[in-house]
């Protein structure tokens, strides 16, 4: 039996359950017959916004532009401990790159996937452009935009016979006063349009700026937003004063995270924490705020701290996913693969189901000696790869395992697979020259060993590696060149400097 | 993501194809049976109520009938249900039931059954409401503290309060500033009403004062500034919270833990009764609906909390104290106690799942799917992987050896050479034929520039296929090289590898010389000669090039000349007593592809002729200072390539730093001038352009000095191997030394690498002694290649190796392995210097 209802009732139960597509479809009906109900406009535009809502906190990308005009560098020396710019500059703790593998950044590879954890950070405009990336892109994001721009596809998508909203026709200051349709109408521009500041003026600054100006300066949320708009601009001082000026009127979390990135793009980590745990003080255990402390500590190489917080998190939240993957893959590296192992497979249990964590669960298990359970685990994560670098990263692992069990046959054409589908993998590369060193092709393992340097400058292994074959066959000059970028790279290595003192010594008597 | 789901006590699928959304659910003693056991009343929006006394069916099998007290359809949807004191004089709890335009109270009565089919329960209306606007949601409590029973107040959606003190309409007020609805509630404590209102804030209106505010019936439009005779209505107090709220609950456990919670889109927060911010928590997925439930340590409150995800959390502020899984998205959540169990959790979804259920161990839902891996037959396992290694084997001892049996590129050259008198073309085409299926195939062409084809790449058909395309020179000066090369890739899948083997075959192929050039008069006087000695009487001409000799004038077949497309002319004379042929021209590098192409002829000549010891040969000397004219060109402008590239980067940093400049002017908050900033900006640009527009002529330019710089290099092979009658294996050492690269880049040159090369020849098999051999094979990593200043050592070299391979120097390189590598290392100069 058919009951007939409100059309915006209904639209309006749609948004609240999260069916936007429905609800939007509804309030065009609406809109088509009356074009001037404000009510159904405020509710699509509202869903349409929903739709592509990304939490702002967690979007964090620099591109080449942001890294390369950015005159609000401050320090190029800083003491150690106070940037995270500057690799190395760790206060103890962590697990050396001998046992943690390295980003090129200089950071120690990090149990969970974040925005930023991959970029470097380089020098100069050249150096940008040119210097290979270990991800997939052979170039940096080239600008932060590009991904905005993404998103604001989508936008076009949901509208086939154009935009909702003409931006560039809307009354700004007429909107501006309208409380109850300002904020809608700003995250509108905000997130599906993506418009923070175009030519013409008409945008989400411009909107925020008068709304503040509506509000007489006292309305936090408007703060925050123009905030997120100067951030957005590359104008992080105006940004860090309007967040701090929307916490001294509202303390909120949110408020908080904005302001923390703000201080992390401007390479001031110790502020960033200072200002999480005055967070912390007024929202106690709130897991957000603490995963940022966690986040930061990482980042500066202090494993411990990074580790201390993400068991607080844990505290809080004990499905927090992040947290319990940090403290797996930390737990692995510091040479307890049977806690790693607990970790990983209460993620397993929680329903993580992806080629990462059979791999992990599959390593986790070769060094808890549970060999039975590692190879299926890798013909699981095998089966769940989603594409071809993830199958290099497992079969470079499977090699790993291969070597361990001492089938040499395996390794190699574990090692030969993997940079059959990626063919940029500098350990593989460094590992395949090992072997044949071992079988003694001594020209095709320095050509592979020169391969795994280039491609990964970061690694000191490659280095290290040519600098002994050098040395074997008496090219002591390679060898000591290679010996000294092995020193750059690690220079707490024991067996490099042995190597280098060595060497050192047999040029002076000559 | 959670360890665990909740455990299934009882639950039922209601309806099909109704909805259902947040206000449809209510649990209560709605029959007033006295045992405090809660009855679960259930609408829907297709005007379906549902009253349920649910209990674990284990004993009985009466499944949903036995467990379903009432089922009414109504004529109108049912958007909230409550159980309250809505009946004057009464203290028994009756139903509210909210359709859009109607508010009916009922009371429920069971009376005890005669037979053992159980009890009756019946539906009785007390009263009801038609309502003038459309109604969106209601609360009830003792507004204005009136105790004993429940006022009504009922939230339209064009933003009226309505009043009901149960069956008699108090009045009705607009919200100032109304757009959109929000959820209501109504707080006991202070005697108020709390909302978020349109613009995202929450808002708090006093019951008094919504009583002595305007009415809301004197007014039509509520935008219309209000008249007198009211007070204007404004909130108590209000708080930004920059975002929708799902729901408000105003709990009431102890004296202690009294506090107003609201559930945003994003964020969870716990208000203290005058606005401010108790606890706030921002939640990392969607929610969807939550219940505050209890209080089980002093000053806090436990709740649970739904989401998107299919999560029934469980929350004691903002702790996560339990995580369990449902089967499906909650839209209403609450908590009751029946007979058998206390604190059931009640849960409903969007399409009509209810669900009792409690926290329980249960492993949640998801369990890994099995990996189709195949069963462990370990001899075939075994025998499996013998072959596979005896195949890696295999490919790894015979690489290079195609499987070319499968397919076949067979290639027709030419049927037609044709076009206008200065731009020829030439029609090819090609077929490729496969003997079995293959996939993904593909036919790539490449031809010498500035020779270029009209398509250079071709997707077959799995069978193969004949395609066609045409080849001209696109440009004005000839190429180095006419022969071209055409690849196909191609997987041919087998048994054990359905995506196949990707496969790559070649062929090469050669373009006549009438495409480049066409016949002309004999020059007589010309800069550049070159005369080759046969030992067989001369040929006519005519004969040889028969392409060309149609328009020649001159008939005893002495001599033919060939004009280039770039107006260069070569003229071949043959002379007529000697055994002698002359090639002479203004440009060196023209020659190259006449020479070759006599050389070949002649050599096809005689063979057809039967001759074997036909001998042709060059008497010297070398025309190295003609050659060196190339080398020097082609170097020229490589060094004026890098210093256009040094000036470009030097530029782009400039433009980089007044772009900087500007945007910290830009960025001030006291405006400065620009101080011809932008004119600065505006030139550095126009500047970086004409060298970016200078660097590209610079870099054609350098492309064609490479063309004819490969030219005169092969002809300085071609003649080389004459004069001292070099075998081939010699001629491909020499073309090798001297030609390593077939494109010039930034980064490497010819010159570095053709120097590079020739000194090791130099050094190797051609030095003086085996000393020397022997001590440069030691040195293996010479300095980095990089343009070198000038070309004096480089043409010293090959100089050297002119004069070394006159006086009988032979190119191997079989004496390299011979040579022990001695254990000390030398620095000896390089010969030459």
């Amino acid at each position: 039996m058919e009951v007939t209802m409100d059309p915006l009732f209904i639209a309006w139960s749609y948004f609240r359950r999260r069916k936007l597509q429905q609800c939007s479809d509804i309030c065009s009906k609406i809109l088509e017959e009356n074009p001037y109900d404000q009510a159904a406009w405020g509710l699509k535009t509202c869903a349409l916004t929903e739709m592509v809502y990304i939490d702002e906190v967690e979007v964090d990308q620099e591109g080449i532009a942001e890294m390369m005009l950015d005159e609000s560098s401050i320090a190029q020396v800083a003491r150690p401990g106070t940037s995270l710019r500057l690799p190395g500059t760790s206060q103890g703790g962590g697990p050396t790159p001998a046992v943690r593998p390295m980003t090129h950044s200089g950071r120690p590879i990090t149990g969970f996937v974040r925005p930023s954890t991959q970029s470097g950070r380089p020098g100069t405009m050249e150096q940008a452009i040119k210097t290979p990336r270990t991800a997939s892109t052979a170039r940096p994001v080239t600008s932060a935009s590009g991904r905005f721009i993404r998103l604001g596809t989508a936008s076009m998508l949901t509208n086939p016979e154009g935009p909702f909203i003409n931006l560039s026709r809307l009354n700004l200051a007429k909107y501006s006063q309208k409380p109850s349709l300002s904020r809608t109408l700003f995250e509108y521009i905000f997130h599906h349009e993506n418009d923070v500041k175009n030519v013409s003026g008409q945008n989400a600054l411009d909107l925020a700026a008068q709304a503040t100006e509506q509000a007489h300066f006292k309305d936090w949320w408007w703060k925050v937003q123009l905030g997120k708009c100067y951030y957005r601009l590359g104008l992080y001082r105006e940004a860090e004063k309007q967040f701090r000026s929307a916490l001294n009127q509202q303390e909120m979390v949110d408020t908080y995270l904005y302001l923390a990135k703000v201080y992390q793009r401007l390479d001031q980590p110790i502020t960033a924490l200072n200002l999480f745990k005055q967070g912390l003080d007024h929202f106690p255990g709130e897991v957000t705020l603490l995963t940022g402390i966690a986040r930061i500590h990482e980042a500066m190489n202090n494993i411990t701290s990074a580790t201390e917080y993400y068991k607080d998190v844990l505290k809080q939240d004990n499905t927090h996913v992040e947290a319990i993957a940090c403290i797996g893959s930390n737990h692995f590296y510091t040479d307890q693969p049977e806690i790693a192992l607990r970790f990983y497979r209460r993620l397993l249990q929680m329903g993580v189901y992806n080629c990462q964590l059979y791999n992990n669960l599959a390593l986790c298990c070769f060094y808890a000696q549970q060999y039975d359970m590692t190879l299926s685990s890798f013909e699981r994560a095998l089966a769940l790869v989603a594409n071809d670098e993830e199958l290099a990263d497992v079969w470079y692992n499977v090699g790993h395992v291969a070597v361990g069990i001492g089938d040499l046959t395996l390794a190699y054409q574990s090692f030969k697979l993997a940079l059959a589908f990626n063919n940029d993998h500098a350990e593989a590369y460094n590992n395949l020259a090992v072997l044949e060193l071992r079988r003694g092709h001594i020209q095709q393992s320095k050509a592979l060993l020169q391969t795994a340097a280039s491609l990964a400058p970061h690694m000191y292994e490659p280095h290290f590696n040519l600098s002994i074959l050098s040395e074997k066959i008496g090219d002591l000059q390679s060898s000591y060149n290679a010996a000294q970028k092995s020193e750059d790279a690690f220079p707490e290595h024991v067996d490099t400097q042995q190597l280098l003192k060595q060497l050192r010594q047999h040029f002076s008597e000559l | 993501m959670s360890l665990f789901k909740a455990r299934d006590w009882w639950s039922a699928a209601l309806g099909e194809g109704e909805e259902f959304d947040q206000g449809c659910l209510c649990v209560g003693d709605v029959d007033n049976s006295g045992s405090g056991h809660d009855k679960v009343v259930v609408g829907s929006y297709m005007g379906m109520l549902r009253i349920f006394s649910p209990h674990n069916s284990k004993s009985s099998e009466g499944g949903l009938a036995d467990v379903q007290l009432l089922e009414v359809q109504f004529q109108n949807a049912i958007i909230q249900v409550e159980v309250g004191k809505f009946v004057s004089c009464s203290e028994l709890l009756h139903l509210a039931v909210l359709h859009p335009r109607k508010l009916s109270v009922y009371s429920v009565s069971g009376t005890a059954g005669n037979v053992e089919h159980g009890d009756q329960y019946q539906l009785k209306l007390v009263y009801e409401h038609n309502l003038q606007r459309t109604a969106c949601n209601m609360t009830y409590g003792t507004f204005g503290g009136v105790t004993g029973h429940h006022s009504l107040c009922i939230q339209s959606m064009d933003g009226m309060l309505m009043f009901f003190e149960q069956d008699s309409y108090s009045f009705g007020r607009f919200l100032p500033g109304f757009l959109l609805p929000g959820p209501l509630v109504y707080n006991p404590r202070t005697d108020t009403f709390l909302t978020v209102s349109s613009a995202r804030q929450l808002e708090c209106y006093k019951y008094e004062t919504l009583a002595v505010a305007t009415d809301a019936e004197s007014r039509q439009d509520p935008d219309l500034p209000l008249k007198t005779g009211g007070k204007r209505l404004m909130p108590d107090w209000s708080l930004v919270l920059g975002e929708h709220a799902l729901d408000i609950s105003v709990p009431f456990f102890s004296h202690s833990s009294f506090h107003i919670f609201v559930l945003g889109e994003r964020n969870l927060y716990c208000l203290r009764d005058n606005g401010q911010i108790r606890l706030m928590k921002k939640l990392e997925f969607n929610p969807s609906c939550f219940l505050p439930y209890t209080s089980v340590t002093d000053g806090t409150t436990n709740l649970l909390l739904g989401n998107h995800t299919n999560m029934l959390l469980v929350y004691q502020d903002v702790t996560l104290k339990w995580a369990a899984q449902l089967p499906f998205v909650p839209v209403a959540l609450r908590v009751a106690n029946f007979p058998e169990l206390k604190g059931v959790v009640v849960s409903l979804s969007s399409d009509g799942h209810l669900l009792c259920s409690y926290m329980g161990t249960d492993p949640s839902f998801f369990s890994t799917p099995k990996v189709d891996a195949r069963e462990a037959d370990y001899e075939q396992v075994d025998a499996e992987m013998k072959k596979l290694q005896k195949f890696i084997r295999e490919a790894s001892r015979t690489q290079g050896e195609s499987l070319s049996h499968l397919h076949s590129i067979i290639l027709c050259p030419i049927w037609i050479t044709s076009g206008l008198l200065y731009y020829p073309y030439l029609c090819l085409q090609v077929k490729v034929k496969a003997t079995r299926v293959v996939q993904a195939s593909k036919m790539t062409v490449t031809v010498q520039p500035p020779l270029a084809v009209t398509q250079d790449q071709f997707l077959l058909e799995p069978m193969g296929q004949v395609v066609a395309f045409s080849a001209f020179l696109n440009g004005h000066y000839p190429p180095a090289d006419l022969t071209g090369d055409i690849s196909v890739s191609y997987s041919s899948p087998t048994e054990l590898n359905p995506k196949g083997v990707p496969r790559v075959l070649q062929s090469r192929f050669s373009l006549p010389l009438a495409l480049v050039c066409v016949q002309s008069s004999p020059a007589k006087t010309t800069k550049f000669k070159i005369t080759v000695d046969t030992n067989q009487p001369p040929v006519d001409l005519n004969s040889i090039f028969k392409e060309f000799s149609a328009q020649s004038e001159d008939k005893d077949g002495n001599s033919l000349a060939f004009q280039f497309l770039s107006g260069a002319v070569v003229t071949v004379l043959a002379s007529k007593t000697s055994q002698r042929y002359r090639i002479q021209s203004d440009s060196f590098e023209n020659m190259w592809l006449v020479v070759k192409e006599l050389v070949q002829r002649f050599d096809q000549h005689f063979s057809k002729l039967g001759i074997k010891d036909f001998k042709k040969s060059f008497s010297g000397p070398m025309p190295l200072q003609e050659y060196f004219l190339a080398v020097d060109h082609h170097f020229q402008l490589r060094v004026s390539a890098q210093q256009y590239q040094d000036l470009l980067s030097e530029r782009a940093i400039q433009f980089r730093a007044i772009q900087r400049r500007l945007l910290t002017r830009f960025k001030d908050k006291t405006p400065a001038p620009l101080q011809n900033l932008d004119t600065l900006l505006d030139a550095t640009y126009s500047q970086v352009i004409s060298l970016a527009e200078a660097a590209e002529e610079n870099q054609a330019l350098l492309q064609e000095a490479f063309v004819q710089l490969r030219s005169s290099t092969h002809l300085l092979v071609l003649l080389l191997s004459l004069w001292q009658n070099l075998t081939p294996d010699q001629t491909s050492i020499l073309e090798a030394t001297l030609l390593p690269l077939l494109q010039d880049t930034p980064q490497l040159g010819w010159e570095e690498s053709c120097d590079a090369a020739v000194s090791h020849l130099l050094r190797s098999c051609l030095s003086r002694s085996p000393k020397d051999q022997a001590t440069s094979l030691a040195q293996t990593g010479g300095p980095v290649l990089g343009l070198p200043r000038d070309t004096v050592r480089l043409k010293k070299h090959i100089t050297l190796l002119c004069d070394r391979i006159a006086k009988g120097g032979r190119l191997t390189l079989a004496s390299e392995a011979n040579v022990q590598v001695p254990a000390q290392v030398q620095n000896l100069a390089a010969p030459g210097e």
